[in-house]
């Protein structure tokens, strides 16, 4: 089986080799920067990761089988640069259930309502959060890595990385809560149907 | 629902990365690699067969598919209500009678659509920006667009669109809130031009002439085609394919002999019903053909029982839904085709 880290010395050989990686992860990181800072930031994001990772790809922890916490960690620090735009993105959202919606079902338009409130509780509650914390978390919830693997990206100690995590879902929660408690209100009796 | 989930759910539908975006960046990274590198042809695509992969039953299916379109779904589980299937095997009958308009030289496609689309609001959260809505409100736009196909479909396409106009309120109190906030005169109109049916940078979404030319022309096939396609989406196969034969005939793009195959394939799935011999849709008078998905909404195509022309299509909700009575088309699309020497 090949991991990343045999494509990353293979590509010491034979640079070509690294394209694989990009070919593996390239749709990854963008998705990801994309949640964070949009679309246009994302292209950059994307194809200046790989750029950085093929420069740098001597430094590579070979202990590490699989590359993603380290292109995670590339694609973070780039991503520092679009922190204006990610602050217009939560701000938006923050103000967005007064959003008209549109959807193929009145069903499908109150669960868009729904889930615009609740995003909206949640983007207000992560620009509440400091940078290293709302990088943490969504490492954690939108890049899918684990405690070590966010530890490894962000260059920071284990423990540092769970007490961050700690706090940032504590305040998540009682954003999320403060939402959850009323949608029963929110929802002025409308027969919900199951799907 | 927790907060992860909420956070992991949020931002979510960022739309899939274009190909255009990963190849540009594959070129700088093979540039930073190899100095040297030329650019290469775009490489070919071959477009695999996409399917959501949800259980092993599906897995099963699908091996069972990829056989070819030989081997499928269709025709051994059940099939149209006679009165539908005879009401659907006539309008192909018809409709493979009829000329389709013959688009000459610096000519344009022109395909009118009249599409009544749901909406909705909701209010901003008394408790700032960390709570619920205050309020929710539903109400129906309409919305007239108007498409000039070019003879060549590589040229340039137009499409002229009348913007969201809310038509249909179900209480005076939404209709008081939409003149508040938006007004009732609906959106600006806009002329949207694009190389190719290729619109505001997207792909084109309709079917090019290779697409439609692909699709078999005999209805057994054409449906296990079909059924390929609506693999692992939707509620259920069959409401799927009753959804995916819609959506195509709605293009108004669809030729004569497709269209005659699409009908019979219709007829042959399990749950298709005839619905109303006297449907009226937009002002048309047509035979509804449908099928109820979830107890919660039906389907409907409905046809001009002489020509065996589509009128349109629509989704009926079955159950009161809020202020919206049972019986609602809650969205609906009437398409007329025709030739001009013109596009504006």
């Amino acid at each position: 089986m090949t991991t990343d880290s045999d494509i990353i010395r293979g590509s010491g050989e034979n640079p070509q080799v690294f394209t694989a990686l990009y070919d593996k992860y390239a749709r990854m990181i963008y998705r990801y920067a994309a949640r964070r800072a949009g679309e246009s930031a994302a292209e950059d994001v994307m194809a200046e990761t790989f750029l950085i990772a093929f420069e740098r790809r001597d430094s590579f922890d070979h202990a590490w089988a699989d590359a993603r916490p380290w292109l995670f960690g590339i694609a973070t620090n780039l991503l520092r640069k679009h922190h204006r735009t990610e602050a217009k993105i939560l701000k938006v959202l923050a103000k967005s259930s007064g959003r008209d919606a549109y959807a193929d079902s009145t069903e499908r338009i109150a669960e868009q309502l729904d889930a615009a409130a609740a995003t909206s509780a949640l983007a207000a509650a992560l620009r509440k959060l400091s940078a290293v914390d709302r990088e943490c978390i969504l490492l954690y919830a939108w890049a899918e890595l684990n405690y070590e693997g966010i530890a490894e990206a962000t260059k920071v100690p284990i423990g540092t990385v769970r007490s961050r995590l700690n706090r940032a879902r504590r305040i998540l929660k009682a954003a999320a809560g403060s939402h959850q408690n009323n949608t029963e209100e929110a929802d002025h009796g409308r027969a919900q149907t199951t799907a | 629902m927790d907060e992860l989930k909420l956070l992991r759910e949020m931002r979510s539908d960022i739309p899939i990365v274009k190909d255009s975006v990963i190849e540009r960046g594959h070129e700088r990274l093979l540039q930073r690699i190899a100095p040297e590198h030329k650019k290469r042809n775009k490489r070919r695509r071959t477009k695999g067969l996409r399917i959501a992969m949800g259980s092993l039953a599906t897995l099963a299916l699908v091996t069972a598919l990829v056989v070819g379109n030989v081997v499928g779904l269709a025709g051994w589980r059940g099939a149209a209500s006679a009165e539908a299937a005879e009401a659907l095997n006539h309008a192909a009958e018809l409709t493979i009678k009829t000329a389709d308009p013959v688009v000459g030289p610096g000519q344009y496609l022109k395909i009118e659509s009249t599409n009544l689309w749901p909406s909705g609001a909701a209010g901003a959260s008394p408790a700032g920006y960390d709570g619920p809505p205050s309020k929710q409100w539903f109400w129906l736009d309409t919305e007239k667009i108007a498409t000039y196909i070019p003879a060549n479909r590589q040229d340039e396409w137009v499409m002229v669109r009348s913007g969201r106009i809310p038509t249909t309120f179900f209480d005076a109190e939404t209709k008081d809130f939409v003149q508040k906030t938006q007004g009732l005169q609906g959106a600006t109109p806009q002329t949207w031009r694009g190389k190719g049916g290729a619109f505001q940078d997207g792909p084109s979404g309709m079917p090019s002439e290779s697409d439609l030319a692909s699709l078999p022309r005999n209805p057994y096939l054409l449906l296990n085609s079909i059924y390929k396609q609506s693999l692992g989406k939707g509620d259920s196969l069959d409401s799927q394919a009753m959804i995916e034969i819609a959506a195509l005939l709605r293009t108004g793009l669809v030729p004569a002999d497709l269209r005659a195959a699409l009908y019979k394939a219709a007829a042959m799935i399990p749950g298709v019903t005839l619905v109303d011999k006297q449907a009226t849709l937009d002002g048309q008078v047509g035979i509804a053909i449908g099928r109820v998905e979830r107890n919660a909404v039906r389907k409907d195509i409905i046809i001009d029982p002489v020509t065996g022309q589509l009128i349109g299509e629509r989704t009926v909700t079955l159950q009161a839904d809020g202020p919206i009575p049972a019986g609602t088309a809650g969205e609906w699309t009437t398409i007329r085709t025709t030739v001009v020497d013109s596009a504006p």
